[in-house]
């Protein structure tokens, strides 16, 4: 039975306030005199409880830096929890930071081989999906030339075909609806919806709020790490609305 | 352990076939193709050849060509996963972000350049030990699977050590530079491990990598099986480095994520 639960997870992480450290410097400040570039705690997640079951599709609301990205990648197990449990059953898949995993020298061909091998398929099942996802990105004879001279929508088209061409039973999603240009986006969501129809378990991150409504049946809302609210889409969204509007500036 | 390496071995279509981008991709560039890699050890062979014999009146150009080679191509393989390895992790960045996949994966992909350079290389080798020293002692040549499997883990080992380190440490590739250059006299690479006594000659027989040279040396230009010293040493050296290797992927390999 597919299913996630977070107990009580917290992701707090050290980073350097200024640039990365150089070993010299590192023994040397380190040593001999008080360090000029000390650590800085990023509390990313706190005390996160959730339990999403077969059939839920969970939507992540909240403001820039809440920490909903960095949830959908602790789910992933692209981050490790820092303190208390993540337990996941079923294959995870992924589809988010599209512009990124991707080999520039490489051409459109190989790269599509290179994505789906990591997404656990082989050589000879990747064989029976290359011609789908190719026709799927309508990049034709571009798939011949190196990544390195596509576009950014280019580059998104291509990884939304190859991650959108499995069938995946946990689906993370993170703000993909709008990828590429309209015509692309309109495809992406029928693409979705297909995805989402036979996913076990969903959980989506987006800023847009319809589509989160219309695709999920439960919502949290974070808050600096924190759940603040979870429930049913719509009571999440109404509140989430309420309290961003409430922050926006009055017109005079 | 073996869960771990189940999962390596379970992407592996994913690494293998970026060790096949990474090799096309260096040979693509020059006319030479894979004369290019080659290049380089048998260019310092030629002018080694040239200086030595000079210097030292009774080197034997015949022997002392594969003698350098063999040093060379070892040494090339030790640079190589040090350096290239020491990149490893910003290289696989883009696929760290994204997928879970074991971290040893990435430096795996530059040990396995660096061995199919030496693969390259060591042809040469077997060129000119045919050429100038004969056909003789074939039989000791099944002596270097063992070596071949311990320099692969030790040259996976360093790259792990050094991306790692990297990771935390920027300036780390340019002081292993300076490490290696110093190391690079330290091993009997451009001359026999036999010739140097003294204070210097045991700290060149207490350096790992003599042992490893001894036993590539022994089967490829005398014919003869290495001797259990060089054996034990390598084991010993290679035991210690792949423990700090494994010692730091499993201490680090979920926060390394946090440095990149």
């Amino acid at each position: 039975m597919t299913s996630i639960d977070l107990k009580d997870v917290s992701l707090f992480f050290r980073v350097r306030q200024n640039r990365r450290i150089a070993l010299k410097d590192f023994i040397v400040n380190q040593m001999f005199r008080k360090s000029v570039n000390p650590y800085m705690e990023v509390r990313a997640l706190s005390n996160v409880n959730l339990t999403i079951r077969q059939g839920d599709r969970l939507g992540i609301v909240g403001h820039n830096g809440a920490g909903k990205s960095t949830l959908l990648k602790l789910l992933a197990g692209v981050y490790p929890p820092t303190g208390g449990k993540r337990i996941v059953n079923g294959q995870v898949s992924s589809l988010f930071d599209l512009q990124l995993g991707f080999e520039p020298e490489a051409s459109g061909w190989e790269n599509i081989a290179y994505r789906g091998y990591l997404q656990g398929e082989t050589p000879k099942t990747i064989k029976t999906k290359l011609q789908d996802i190719a026709e799927f990105s309508e990049l034709g004879e571009f798939l011949n030339n190196p990544v390195r001279h596509y576009s950014s929508g280019m580059l998104v088209r291509l990884a939304f075909s190859v991650a959108s061409a499995i069938d995946p039973e946990i689906l993370l999603v993170d703000e993909v609806l709008s990828a590429g240009d309209l015509a692309f986006q309109k495809k992406c969501r029928e693409r979705m919806e297909e995805m989402i129809a036979k996913a076990h378990l969903i959980v989506m991150v987006s800023h847009d709020l319809e589509s989160l409504s219309e695709f999920c049946n439960r919502a949290i809302w974070l808050d600096h790490g924190r759940i603040r609210r979870a429930g049913s889409t719509d009571a999440v969204i109404a509140e989430y609305t309420d309290a961003m509007g409430g922050a926006l500036p009055k017109a005079a | 352990m073996s869960q771990y390496m189940a999962a390596i071995w379970k992407c592996r279509y994913f690494w293998l076939s970026l060790v096949q981008m990474d090799l096309r991709s260096r040979y693509r560039r020059s006319l030479l193709g894979l004369g290019w890699s080659l290049l380089h050890p048998i260019a310092m062979t030629a002018v080694l050849c040239q200086v030595f014999p000079r210097i030292f009146h009774n080197v034997d150009v015949r022997t002392y060509a594969p003698m350098v080679l063999v040093g060379l191509c070892f040494w090339s393989f030790v640079t190589s996963c040090t350096l290239l390895g020491s990149q490893c992790l910003f290289q696989g960045e883009r696929y760290i972000r994204q997928f879970p996949a074991p971290m040893a994966i990435y430096p795996l992909r530059i040990v396995l350049g660096s061995s199919f350079h030496f693969a390259m290389a060591l042809l040469v080798v077997l060129a000119l030990r045919f050429g100038f020293i004969g056909f003789s002692g074939i039989p000791s040549f099944i002596s270097l699977i063992p070596t071949f499997i311990l320099m692969f883990i030790l040259g996976w080992s360093l790259a792990v050590l050094s991306g790692f380190v990297t990771a935390y440490f920027p300036d780390m590739q340019h002081l292993a530079e300076v490490g290696l250059q110093i190391l690079f006299y330290a091993t009997p690479i451009i001359y026999p491990a036999n010739t140097i006594d003294g204070k210097l000659g045991w700290m060149i027989n207490c350096n790992p990598l003599t042992s490893f040279i001894g036993l590539l040396r022994s089967p490829l230009l005398n014919g003869e099986f290495p001797s259990v010293s060089h054996y034990v040493a390598a084991v010993i050296s290679t035991t210690i480095i792949a423990g700090a290797a494994t010692t730091t992927l499993v201490r680090l390999q979920k926060k390394i994520i946090f440095q990149l």
